[in-house]
């Protein structure tokens, strides 16, 4: 299970973190004509290796789109449910952060979050110890 | 201001909720001992990954859970020098009497202001619903009084100080 997670299956981490920084612009480049969903979905694909520095990039990227996000109603009413167990993730990742801003974002998200997804979501992103962003 | 406490305190209320699924787990160590497994973090298959929920740079809550016990930190928000020693001295008085909470522990985390410890006994012997909403009241709770404790000894010394700086 843990194999199938890998992000693009390539063991250099110098490659791995190009390719993140790729992602990244390409979610900057959604996010600018103001496409959300698509720089959420681009956001969400795959899971980053467990090295700290390839998951902080990856954090940015993802904390890029998310921030970019206003109608949170709408947006997860058009994300597709295998994302919201990821998304929780990301959510819990940003609130620990203590950035005023990400937080108030995070907190908003969350909530809406659990009231379409449920505790079980939650409850996914607190036991899954293998596959952590 | 307010939108933010409601969501704060929403999204921790959802995460104990999800969170405080306790059950009996005798020791894998030790026969016949029982112990909280989250205190001890012997096992990491007996452990969930610990939630940090900020509400800005000086709020904030962390959230450990193991099979049978969860173990939850607040920081409380502590904006100058009084409300400081105030939120020390009022939140010690509380852990010193944690016999009485059941659900306290006697000396806060590194790092936190006040800590519980809630069991799978207390979990059989309370209700969940009911601890969730203790917690989150505690949290409402500290604020005003808080508030209070610093409006009260600023009246106090005003006073004083009237009365003192009379005779001259």
């Amino acid at each position: 299970m843990a194999e199938a997670e890998k992000f693009m299956g390539s063991d250099n981490v110098e490659d791995i973190l190009t390719k993140i920084e790729n992602k990244s612009l390409k979610i900057e480049s959604l996010i600018k004509p103001y496409k959300p969903i698509e720089a959420i979905k681009t956001a969400l694909e795959g899971y980053p290796p467990q090295d700290e520095q390839c998951k902080f990039a990856n954090w940015i990227g993802v904390r890029k789109a998310l921030m970019a996000i206003k109608d949170v109603v709408g947006i997860l009413r058009s994300l597709n449910p295998q994302y919201y167990d990821i998304l929780m993730k990301y959510v819990y990742r940003g609130l620990s952060t203590g950035d005023r801003t990400t937080c108030d974002q995070c907190l908003k998200i969350h909530e809406k979050l659990t009231e379409k997804a449920g505790f079980g979501c939650i409850l996914r992103s607190l036991a899954d110890t293998v596959n952590t962003i | 201001m307010a939108s933010t406490l409601r969501l704060y305190l929403t999204c921790i209320r959802n995460t104990l909720e999800a969170a405080m699924c306790l059950q009996n787990f005798p020791c894998q160590e030790v026969e016949r001992h029982n112990k909280p497994e989250v205190e001890l973090k012997t096992s990491p298959e007996l452990l969930l990954n610990p939630v940090l929920i900020c509400r800005n740079e000086a709020e904030k809550c962390l959230i450990e859970t193991s099979i049978n016990s969860i173990r939850i930190s607040l920081k409380v928000k502590q904006a100058d020098e009084l409300e400081n020693i105030l939120a020390k001295k009022f939140l010690r008085f509380l852990s010193m009497r944690a016999e009485a909470f059941q659900v306290l522990r006697r000396k806060p985390v590194q790092g936190y202001d006040i800590s519980f410890l809630i069991t799978n006994y207390h979990c059989e012997e309370l209700q969940k619903q009911k601890l969730i909403d203790f917690i989150v009241q505690f949290m409402e709770d500290i604020d005003k009084e808080i508030s209070e404790l610093k409006m009260s000894v600023s009246t106090r010394g005003r006073l004083v100080a009237t009365e003192f700086l009379k005779q001259f």
